[in-house]
């Protein structure tokens, strides 16, 4: 075993109202590749923002000792002295300037206020042959594949001379021969001494590039052990084990007819270029059923959603039949009137408008339901929206609140109940839960249940694994593209989900 | 016990100034007290009512175009071609005219070229997605080009009196017809902006587009139907000028864009869209006019009219980014 060189000892990270982090612990050797693994939200992430110094070390409790000596890590600069250097999930680049710039960028070659770029060209070179890519330090970087423009990541850490690479999923938006070229690339950097810390939920990259693998689950330290010594199934049991709380009002309902039938749905991805998000899948929704979409992050599972109300058009093939009658969605108004709504992942960019009050954010989607052609009847307006703000129990001082004022909770549920106005058939909901408090998500959960009693149906995309086992009537799992499985009621688990989502 | 009445007045009364201050209009209102107050020391003739009605009416030739354009700032654009549109207006108006054309004619064609520019801006935005400044601005070189070409930057004038008495007729001995026009407009548009389904889908463009979209209102058409009114109201704000000068000058709207955009924007309407008062427009028109007037009445130099306008306009922008950090965005 080779000598340790960094120990987090006894982290706990606390946010108002939950605990992200539990006394974890995790060490790392030199020239280790570390895969730490865990479901969205596990508290991997954190973990890494405590090691970079993007919680400062008064922020959280616990120790980082680095070579035996205990480190207090007041910023980020102090962790980078310390060696360590992050790559980020999203990649800020400068698409146009050239790959030397963009490593260099803060620290160029030269004197005085000029530019040596003799000297940034070559040191560029320097590195771009260390790590083995064959391309000009001149070229500029909007022209680089996702698979390089992430090496290029990796090379801005590296001019450093980190002695700690820390990256959070590397390869979420790689293609599968990027894929390959980046693992080349981590066992070149192992063979150099240069430990790497690798946050993944892929694990089939676990199995093939870590030494070791750490497990997560709800800010907690579950297991850590060499890689040699285990088994993908027992990764799958720690990452889910987890009792499902006793949160979700989940009622039996009679399932009736087919009211959704979607064929031949094919998405284009959305960064890489001749792929597809998602390639030629079907399925059907039935009258008050919840339908649940598992996968990972970058499954397409959104994808899916957006393509069929459509939000998303471009180079998308479908064929959408509503009650057996097959209806044409060129623009979400051709959804609306087909008997869709749509509660979108992200609240704050697609979900309200934040200038506007609750009430008119509440009877925006049901404007043109609302009577009188061109005006706007106040009184009717108003009803409706008090009935429905009633109805959903939205804490706000008024009607007339701005809606940026409200907690995500509340946010969330005005815009659900901004759908529910509209009357729809069928009800989408993208991440319904995200980012909001214990409270409001059981009053969504209650919601979602009496909508599916009242006969509407749904269909839920969840990262949540509780919430997707607790409330779907049926559950479809994406992976790469593809539905690899479909479980009814009675074999929903969130083992067989999450080795569904894995699938290849 | 009466300290304490004494505090809670006087939290009552900063939280009723606090209030006050949150009013989109108020902007405007403050400046224009503020000038009133000084003009008045100087020279009490700016109070007379003939030179009111005279800033009214230089307020009316804006307003008539500031109404379109706190629509189209509200749903999150701009145009900087208004102005070259309102010089347009007058042109093409005065040659229909020269050319013996009867006068309905004359101006129907002059609205129907200001529209057809202001749906040319909006295609061109909407559709091939450009900034809406580039593009406006690169609208605004086209006109002028054309208004330049084909007038040989030189002024039209000889009309008939029945041209004349659109601008020129006083209602009742006193009151300008631009003024009458402008509140009427400005009348239908506040109704438009703050009763109709089409105001509130405006505001919730300018508000998030993309929750617009996903919410089933008809983005692009919604948004290119506002350039075409910007447009219309240019060439209408260009007709009245020619009429009232009885000249069709080819600079008539130049560098109207910019005062009037700044008009809007003291008012209240937020230049990064999803809220529009017609209301605070009009005394943001006001306010312009009325500076331009002061200066004049006290005998400063023109040249100052830039730097108070600029300086002005920065405090607008300011108190608008300050409302919005308020109301909680980053």
């Amino acid at each position: 075993m080779n000598k340790v060189i960094l120990e987090m000892r006894h982290i706990t990270k606390r946010f108002p109202g939950v605990t992200a982090l539990k006394d974890v612990s995790i060490q790392l050797s030199e020239g280790e590749v570390l895969a730490i693994c865990g479901e969205n939200g596990a508290g991997k992430s954190t973990l890494m923002k405590v090691l970079s110094g993007t919680y400062t070390n008064k922020d959280y409790e616990g120790e980082i000792w680095i070579d035996g000596e205990k480190k207090e890590f007041t910023s980020v600069r102090v962790a980078e002295e310390c060696g360590i250097e992050m790559v980020y999930q999203e990649l800020n680049m400068m698409l146009d300037a050239s790959i030397a710039e963009n490593v260099f960028v803060g620290n160029l070659p030269g004197k005085g206020r000029f530019v040596d770029y003799r000297a940034l060209y070559a040191n560029t070179e320097k590195i771009l042959n260390q790590i083995g890519l064959k391309i000009s330090p001149k070229e500029h970087v909007r022209n680089l594949n996702s698979g390089q423009m992430q090496m290029l990541a990796i090379m801005r850490a590296l001019r450093k001379n980190p002695r700690i690479i820390v990256m959070d999923e590397p390869t979420s938006a790689l293609s599968d021969v990027e894929v390959d070229m980046l693992m080349e690339f981590l066992n070149t950097l192992r063979k150099q001494g240069i430990a790497c810390i690798f946050i993944t939920h892929k694990l089939e990259e676990v199995f093939r590039i870590a030494d070791r693998v750490v497990v997560m689950r709800d800010g907690q330290f579950i297991s850590g052990r060499p890689v040699k010594e285990v088994e993908q199934k027992q990764l799958i049991e720690e990452m889910v084990g987890r009792k499902v709380e006793n949160l979700y009002p989940k009622e039996t309902v009679e399932i009736g007819e087919e009211v959704l039938r979607v064929e031949g749905l094919t998405v284009p991805h959305p960064t890489i270029l001749g792929k597809n998000i998602v390639e030629d899948i079907e399925f059907t929704l039935h009258k008050g059923e919840i339908l649940g979409l598992g996968g990972l992050v970058g499954a397409g599972r959104s994808e899916v959603l957006g393509a069929i109300f459509g939000q998303i058009t471009r180079g998308v093939k479908k064929k959408v039949f509503v009650h057996g009658k097959e209806v044409t969605i060129n623009r979400p108004k051709d959804a609306i009137r087909a008997g869709l709504g749509f509660v979108t992942e992200e609240r704050k960019r697609s979900g309200f408008v934040w200038v506007l009050s609750v009430r008119e954010n509440l009877t925006l989607c049901a404007l043109p339901n609302l009577p009188k052609k061109y005006f706007i009847d106040r009184k009717a307006e108003r009803e409706k929206a008090a009935g429905m703000f009633g109805r959903l129990r939205v804490k706000a001082p008024s009607l007339e609140t701005i809606i940026v004022n409200l907690s995500g909770g509340n946010q969330q549920k005005v815009v659900l109940g901004k759908w529910l106005l509209a009357q729809p058939e069928i009800l989408f909901v993208d991440e319904p839960t995200k980012g909001i408090d214990v409270g409001a998500k059981a009053e969504i959960y209650k919601l979602m249940t009496e909508l599916a009693k009242s006969g509407i149906s749904i269909i839920m995309v969840s990262s949540d694994m509780p919430e997707l086992t607790a409330m779907s009537d049926r559950c479809l799992v994406l992976s790469n593209g593809h539905i690899t499985g479909e479980f009814n009621r009675e074999e929903i688990s969130q083992e067989n989900i999450m080795r569904a989502a894995i699938a290849q | 016990m009466e300290n304490q009445n004494e505090k809670k007045m006087q939290s009552g009364m900063s939280k009723a100034v606090k209030a006050l201050l949150q009013k989109p209009e108020m902007g405007t209102v403050l400046p224009l007290a503020i000038l009133m107050l000084a003009v008045a020391i100087v020279n009490a003739s700016f109070f007379n009512m003939t030179n009111i009605l005279d800033i009214l009416r230089t307020a009316g030739f804006s307003f008539i175009v500031a109404v379109p354009i706190t629509f189209l700032m509200s749903s999150g654009g701009m145009d900087l071609s208004i102005g070259a549109i309102t010089s347009f207006g007058g042109v093409i108006c005065a040659f229909a005219l020269k050319a013996g054309m009867p006068l309905p004619v004359a101006v129907i064609l002059a609205l129907a070229a200001g529209s057809l520019v202001g749906f040319l801006n909006g295609v061109i935005i909407v559709k091939y997605a450009l900034p809406a400044f580039i593009a406006t601005l690169g609208m605004q070189y086209v006109v002028n080009g054309i208004i330049a070409i084909t007038t040989e930057a030189l002024a039209i004038s000889g009309f008939s009196d029945s041209f004349k008495a659109l601008s020129q007729t006083k209602v009742g001995g006193v009151v300008p017809m631009p003024v009458i026009y402008a509140i009427l407009i400005g009348i239908v548009g506040h109704i438009v902006l703050s009763r109709t389904k089409f105001g509130r889908s405006v505001l919730a463009i300018g508000g998030n587009r993309e929750t617009a979209y996903l919410a089933g209102i008809n983005v692009r058409a919604k948004q290119i139907m506002v350039y075409t009114a910007v447009g219309f109201f240019s060439a209408l704000s260009g007709i009245l000028i020619a009429s009232r000068f009885a000249t069709a000058q080819p600079a008539a709207g130049t560098g109207t864009e910019l005062t009037i955009m700044a008009s809007v924007i003291i008012g209240g309407t937020s230049m990064f869209g999803g809220q529009g008062t017609i209301i605070g427009s009009a005394l943001g028109c006001i306010l312009f006019a009325a500076i331009q007037n002061a200066l004049i009445v006290m005998g400063i130099s023109t040249f100052w009219q830039n730097l108070i306008f600029g300086i002005i306009l920065l405090v607008a922008i300011f108190i608008d980014k300050y409302r919005r950090k308020k109301g909680g965005e980053e």
